[in-house]
């Protein structure tokens, strides 16, 4: 029941459009039923520099990051040198380039099956705008078995606003590509089931939060998370929404909560400076008891950090970054598909508890682009309560904003709504919504924003939990595949393994997370960052029945399943 | 059905009683925006006032009509959110000059450039009363009674309206706390116009600027219709001492969002949905 | 009807309104800090307005007043002759001080209505103008009766020994 998949990374440089080669190879592959994952890697240029398509054919959807490459079409070894420590080579593999390029000393050292193919030459043979990447994706088409049809049709389809000529030099390419007898022979992963999806973490999400009833977004630009924006802009013109670009992401999130206290569910997206810049005003939305979503696609930190690569360090300062008590949700997505139910949860979840959720998704689930099954929604919760009916009479109770109820909830009014005025306030408060210090206040005002929280019943999604061995693996977000992978790894080995990947960070289910380890000798907690950040959330928030134990790497390389599985060997061996 | 009796002033008045100091000049600011809301006939359940942080932001739960109370500086984004959110609203954002124009000053040019449909009052009594007296980014140079800057900002003070006309607000307007009734005439047309309006008032601090008590006499009152050309006002917004009171600036220009028709496509879901499907 | 009355009365109604609300406010704002004695003081002048506001109100009662919003009233001054400008208060001010304001405006009402009376063209609104100058007058005499017992101010009245507080 080994997975079985075939890696293809596709290298060059100076707009030679690489990643539309890799986008064009996976979506002719989606087409005849298959499963995969894309990955982009890019030099800091913003025109012209070195990318990387990374792409994994699979007969899963388990998607991590493919640990060695079996073939690399080098287009251009130009810089090749950035990526080497994600394109890993092995003899098996095969190399296919053009023969008049040094190699670099990582893949001569590696010795793998070296094709010469002379790109350019056979491009500008086909036509006189011929294009090596279209060349490429035929030559790759024909390893895969894919129809050149298909792959005429998506190319001509994405070229379509491009000059014609420039459409017929890649049909021409394409097909020329395709004709050639093919380079190697592989051995192709199984197809799956027909109508899946194909589809980024990024749009995943913005899926999932117009699905649940977003209609409003606030945005200010950063890299990994201004996809999920772009795509939400134009979904939000379709579904009937505004997006407001903001001025930087202290207005985003304050036009957020401005929006939500409208009563119409608010959402913004960033990365990890932009989290940092906006949890002032999260302490406001927590205080106000406004319900906002923020998506936060992590990226190597701290400070600028690398903005283009994948990392899960800051769970930190989603969990612990605002002052004061500020209990809220956090949340992050497993893989690509689940950013459509984790999302559309944390939306759902942020308006009926009234209070802010922080999504933790990264790059590598945010950028890369995979096919799916179609993935899972969260179905629309029941509608909110009402507010008391006392209270809404002008004459009879008072309304109270902050009233004090047994789940901690309150009935919500939003302007407009007659005769129950209030000014939501940031400063402490009475039911009312009267600014007060009195110690009452604080303490009662304290343990209802936290208790709505913890005292609601979070239902089966809190984790995804697998496996019944006697060795615990939690891990959070993205990590999960990796984890997942590992797990596999190490049965094999016959390490049999309980596997839980936390969907829901904060409130933390402990009870839960303690009756899915029962009976475990042990546990390790895998994670994407320096310092151990799950590992020691955990301990603080419950004692475990079992020793824990700590693997943390942190990126900008994604988390290697081999390397997961021989940590979980040492620590047993220990 | 009995007929609606007019709402008085006093009637928007919510029962939380101010913590300004008697002789703050919020006060004015206060009664002149209840003036307003009666002579508008606005209702007050489709009225949101909102604020930042500081003395002039208490003043939304002094209205008896929905507020918002935010964090320092962010008045002015979570007007704007709310307005975009709800056109149906009147939105009315209020602050201090510490609140608009030092922390919250990215958002006050971007708000005036952005033109979204709403008032912004800022209460400028070129102090921090708050945290005891500090100056303000519209404190004079040389005014040396905040422990933090004992020989005074030594800096010069900016001015707001010529900031506001640079960054494009299209309804520019000054009033003075002396003048309650000045400022409701000038909050009910600055309501009216379609677009983002930017009343500067100039309100005394009677605690830790006792001196401004002196306005009374400086102020005047602007002659004649307010400027519409951008270079006159650049002009006179640079050079003057900061004193003439009335509508100063006035340029209709497409507010934001543009209107459209937004008709609402019931499947636009399920089709955003299939554009996914292979 | 008579335009020049109905004109006259709505501003009388308007001058007694905010005097009232205003000392309303000012006894509030007292209140809040803790100067009990002007507070008082100020609450009775609501009671004093509110007095004349019902006997303007009895002359209007078959008239339909102009409906004029808060700016379009015809005052000598920015606001109504009778209200006190918000500007002119102090936590710490002394009961001496508050009746100085009350004062202050009394004889600004008294020389409101005179003028009025002196250069109104109709005789009946002119004579209801005098009516109610005479009345300001007797206001005016209460007060500076009142005032006449109080004793002088201390000199540093204002000053105290905490420095201001920091509310946020």
């Amino acid at each position: 029941m080994s997975e079985h998949h075939l890696s293809i990374a596709i290298t060059g440089a100076g707009g030679a459009g690489v990643i539309s080669c890799g986008e064009l190879l996976l979506q002719a592959w989606a087409r005849e039923g298959g499963r995969g994952l894309l990955r982009k890697a890019y030099g800091p240029q913003i025109r012209g520099g070195e990318s990387a398509a990374l792409l994994k054919l699979t007969d899963s959807e388990r998607y991590t990051a493919a640990g060695h490459y079996d073939v690399v079409v080098a287009l251009d070894w130009d810089n090749f040198s950035r990526f080497e420590d994600e394109i890993g080579l092995k003899p098996e593999s095969w190399v296919l380039c053009d023969e008049g390029q040094e190699l670099p000393a990582a893949v001569a050292a590696a010795k793998p099956h070296l094709v010469h193919l002379p790109f350019a030459e056979l491009a500008a043979a086909c036509h006189p705008q011929g294009r090596i990447n279209m060349l490429a994706l035929g030559v790759l088409g024909r390893l895969l078995g894919l129809p050149t049809a298909s792959m005429v049709e998506l190319a001509l389809q994405k070229l379509a606003n491009k000059p014609e000529a420039y459409r017929d030099a890649a049909t021409a390419c394409i097909e020329h590509g395709a004709a050639r007898e093919p380079a190697c022979r592989l051995p192709v992963p199984a197809l799956g089931a027909a109508g899946s999806w194909y589809l980024s973490g990024n749009q995943a999400a913005g899926l999932g939060a117009l699905e649940s009833g977003i209609r409003f977004v606030a945005a200010y630009p950063i890299t990994p998370a201004s996809d999920v924006l772009e795509w939400m802009a134009g979904g939000l013109e379709q579904v009937g929404g505004q997006l407001l670009q903001a001025e930087d992401e202290l207005a985003a999130i304050n036009m957020t909560i401005g929006a939500a206290f409208g009563g119409v569910p608010a959402f913004t997206a960033t990365s990890g400076p932009g989290l940092a810049l906006m949890t002032e005003s999260i302490g406001l939305a927590i205080a106000s008891e406004t319900p906002v979503t923020i998506f936060n696609v992590m990226r190597g930190g701290p400070s600028t950090g690398i903005p283009t690569k994948s990392e899960q360090s800051d769970l930190n300062i989603a969990l612990y970054g605002l002052h004061g008590d500020a209990p809220h949700l956090v949340l992050a997505p497993l893989d690509i598909a689940d950013c459509v139910f984790t999302t559309g949860w944390a939306v759902q979840l942020a308006q009926r508890l009234q209070t802010p959720a922080i999504v933790l998704s990264d790059q590598f689930i945010g950028q890369s682009t995979a096919i799916v099954s179609e993935p899972r929604r969260c179905e629309p919760f029941p509608p909110e309560p009402a507010v008391e009916a006392e209270a809404t009479d002008a004459g009879g109770g008072e309304y109270l904003r902050y009233r004090l109820t047994d789940d901690g909830v309150s009935g919500v009014a939003y302007p407009g709504d007659r005769n129950r005025r209030f000014t939501a306030d940031g400063l402490e408060h009475s039911e009312k919504g009267t600014p007060s210090a009195r110690q009452s206040d604080h303490q009662a005002q304290l343990a209802k924003r936290q208790n709505k929280l913890t005292d609601f019943n979070y239902g089966d999604d809190w984790a995804a939990v697998s496996g019944e061995g006697q060795v615990g693996l939690v891990s959070f977000g993205s990590s999960s595949a990796a984890v997942a992978e590992a797990a596999e790894r190490l049965a094999q080995q016959g390490v049999s393994t309980r596997v839980v990947s936390l969907r829901l960070l904060a409130p933390l289910q402990s009870a839960a997370l303690a009756a899915a380890l029962e009976g475990c000798s042990l546990a390790v907690v895998i994670e994407q960052n320096h310092s151990r950040q799950l590992f020691h959330y955990l301990r603080g928030q419950m004692d475990f029945q079992q020793p824990l134990h700590s693997y943390a790497m942190a990126g900008p390389v994604p988390l290697a399943p081999e390397n997961i599985a021989q940590a979980v060997v040492e620590v047993m061996e220990s | 059905m009995m007929q609606a009796i007019p709402l008085k002033a006093r009637d928007f008045k919510s029962d939380v009683k101010p913590i300004w100091c008697p002789g703050c000049g919020h006060f004015s600011v206060l009664n002149a925006i209840t003036k307003a809301m009666a002579a508008l006939g606005i209702d007050k359940d489709d009225t949101v006032l909102v604020s930042g942080i500081g003395c002039s932001s208490r003043l939304p739960a002094y209205v008896d009509s929905y507020g918002f109370h935010g964090v320092h500086g962010r008045g002015l984004a979570i007007a704007q959110g709310l307005k975009v959110a709800r056109p149906d609203l009147t939105v009315l954002a209020l602050g201090g000059d510490g609140d608009g124009f030092s922390i919250g000053g990215n958002h006050f040019i971007h708000a005036c450039r952005r033109n979204v449909n709403m008032t912004y009052i800022a209460m400028d009594n070129e102090v921090y009363g708050m945290t005891k007296g500090q100056a303000s980014p519209t404190t004079p140079m040389d005014w040396d009674h905040s422990k933090l800057t004992p020989h005074g900002p030594g800096v010069r003070p900016f001015k707001p309206a010529a900031l506001a006309l640079a960054s494009g607000a299209p309804w520019i307007g000054r009033g003075y706390s002396g003048n309650p009734n000045q400022i409701a005439k000038l909050i009910a047309e600055a309501v009216e116009f379609p677009g983002f309006s930017f009343l500067h008032v100039m309100s005394q601090c009677i605690t830790f600027c006792p001196e401004q008590t002196d306005w009374k006499a400086v102020v005047s009152e602007m002659d004649g219709p307010p400027l519409a050309d951008a270079d006159a006002a650049a002009k006179q917004f640079l050079h003057e001492d900061g004193f003439q009171t009335g509508l100063l600036y006035r340029e209709e220009r497409p507010t934001w969002p543009p209107v459209g028709e937004t008709a609402v496509d019931e499947t636009a879901l399920a089709s955003l949905a299939a554009s996914f499907s292979v | 009807m008579n335009k020049q009355m109905a004109l006259f009365l709505a501003h009388s109604a308007e001058l007694e309104t905010e005097a009232q609300e205003r000392y309303e406010e000012l006894a509030e704002s007292m209140r809040e800090h803790r100067n009990i004695p002007v507070a008082d003081f100020f609450r009775r002048m609501v009671d004093e307005a509110g007095r004349h506001l019902e006997e303007v109100a009895e002359l209007a009662a078959d008239m339909t007043l102009p409906d004029l919003k808060a700016w379009e009233f015809d005052w000598p001054d920015a606001e109504a002759p009778e209200t006190t400008s918000y500007e002119a208060l102090h936590y710490r001010m002394s009961l001496r001080q508050a009746m100085q304001l009350a004062l202050d405006n009394e004889r600004a009402a008294r020389a409101y209505y005179s003028d009025y009376a002196d250069n109104c063209e109709d005789v009946e609104t002119a004579e209801v103008a005098r009516s109610f100058a005479a009345e300001e007058s007797s206001h005016v005499a209460e007060l500076e009766r009142l005032m006449a017992e109080q004793p002088a101010d201390h000199p540093h009245l204002w000053e105290e020994d905490d420095d201001p507080h920091m509310p946020e």
